[in-house]
């Protein structure tokens, strides 16, 4: 039998959202492109102990099992930063923890991790339920599986271009039509481009409905409710795009 | 800007400024109870994001609440993916957002640097 994730939830959860929730955290304790399952679970520990802090999140009564890995302390100012306050990352965030001997590949994949936790993290917030304990970290090596066409674009991280000049690697990755920087911010992980469209897909809508303007995907909200959320999320944020 | 084309197809009269300012009516069904989740849920006061859990819940119902904590968990994500990778906004998605970005102070916005480094003429 399948176990349900949120089946603490006072309020209905889309089966949709509760599989991709379960599946991601689970894949988040494997091995990924650039960290080890235990280096992405210290991560997401970052994530959660910079939250408690400021008081984004709350501690679950419940003691959860703790990830021992130690992350490099450029690491670690990432992870906090972004989680914390992401309309305070700015360019010189990036150039710092490139100077401090963190690689583009490694940076973007904790862009992605720390995106996706905060995202799960967030609805369970919102649910009302404490956060899903972390899983374990599973055995392996990172694949370290790098695009051949990923090039310096303009955004600060190198990214697939979109074809023809993408090639196969934006093929693969993007299938026929033109991706957007939002989708395409992740492309030198690719992983974190798919799981990062999974959630999107799940929570916000199905991108080939995304013109429809009153294309409803949640059956509690309109579409024009739910574009309120997202404005006034991405205000408090900061977020410009 | 979905919100402007998505309250056009709808017939609502939105007011965008709303989404800076809370305090003002938004044109929306619901939209003053799902203002105060969207910020309760990304804030630091446990309580208030209760209150206004239940507030969401009592006014629209209970499945507001959790396609609201969706949206707002999913734009949390595509915040810190913009903003972390210093990503631009698109041409297209510029012209279209001219006005609504000077109206509502968006081309203030620190990480609006990410897009104006590239396209300084639409500042």
């Amino acid at each position: 039998m399948q176990m349900v994730l949120y089946a603490d939830s006072k309020y209905p959860v889309r089966e949709d959202v509760d599989a991709i929730h379960a599946k991601q955290l689970d894949q988040i304790g494997k091995p990924g492109t650039w960290g080890t399952a235990a280096q992405r679970l210290a991560i997401a520990q970052e994530v959660r102990d910079a939250s408690y802090e400021v008081g984004l999140q709350e501690r679950p009564e419940k003691a959860q099992p703790k990830n021992n890995t130690k992350l490099p302390s450029v690491a670690q100012e990432v992870v906090r930063n972004l989680t914390v306050s992401p309309k305070d990352f700015l360019e010189a965030s990036y150039n710092k923890a490139k100077k401090n001997g963190l690689g583009d590949e490694e940076y973007v994949e904790i862009v992605g991790i720390v995106s996706r936790i905060t995202c799960m993290d967030v609805f369970a917030r919102g649910i009302g339920v404490p956060l899903r304990p972390l899983p374990e970290a599973r055995e392996g090596e990172p694949s370290r599986d790098r695009p051949a066409a990923a090039k310096k674009e303009m955004a600060w991280v190198p990214t697939i271009p979109n074809l023809p000049e993408g090639g196969e690697d934006a093929k693969a990755l993007y299938g026929e039509g033109y991706k957007t920087y939002i989708v395409r911010g992740l492309s030198l992980v690719p992983d974190e481009v798919r799981m990062h469209l999974e959630l999107e897909e799940t929570q916000y809508l199905p991108m080939e409905h995304i013109f429809i303007p009153d294309y409803q995907h949640h059956e509690g909200l309109t579409r024009a409710q739910c574009e309120i959320v997202a404005g006034r999320v991405s205000a408090l944020n900061e977020c410009f795009f | 800007m979905f919100l402007r084309e998505s309250g056009r197809a709808t017939n609502l009269k939105i007011n965008l400024e709303a989404l800076i300012t809370p305090t003002i009516e938004i044109g929306v069904p619901g939209g003053k109870k799902i203002l105060d989740f969207a910020e309760a849920l990304i804030g630091t006061d446990r309580s208030k994001l209760d209150k206004t859990r239940i507030n969401l819940a009592d006014t629209i119902g209970p499945a507001a609440v959790s396609a609201a904590a969706a949206i707002a968990a999913n734009f949390s994500k595509n915040d810190r993916i913009a903003n972390g990778c210093g990503i631009p906004t698109e041409p297209k998605m510029l012209k279209a957002s001219k006005d609504i970005r000077a109206n509502l102070g968006l081309n203030d916005f620190r990480s609006a640097e990410n897009t104006f480094k590239h396209f300084p003429e639409e500042r």
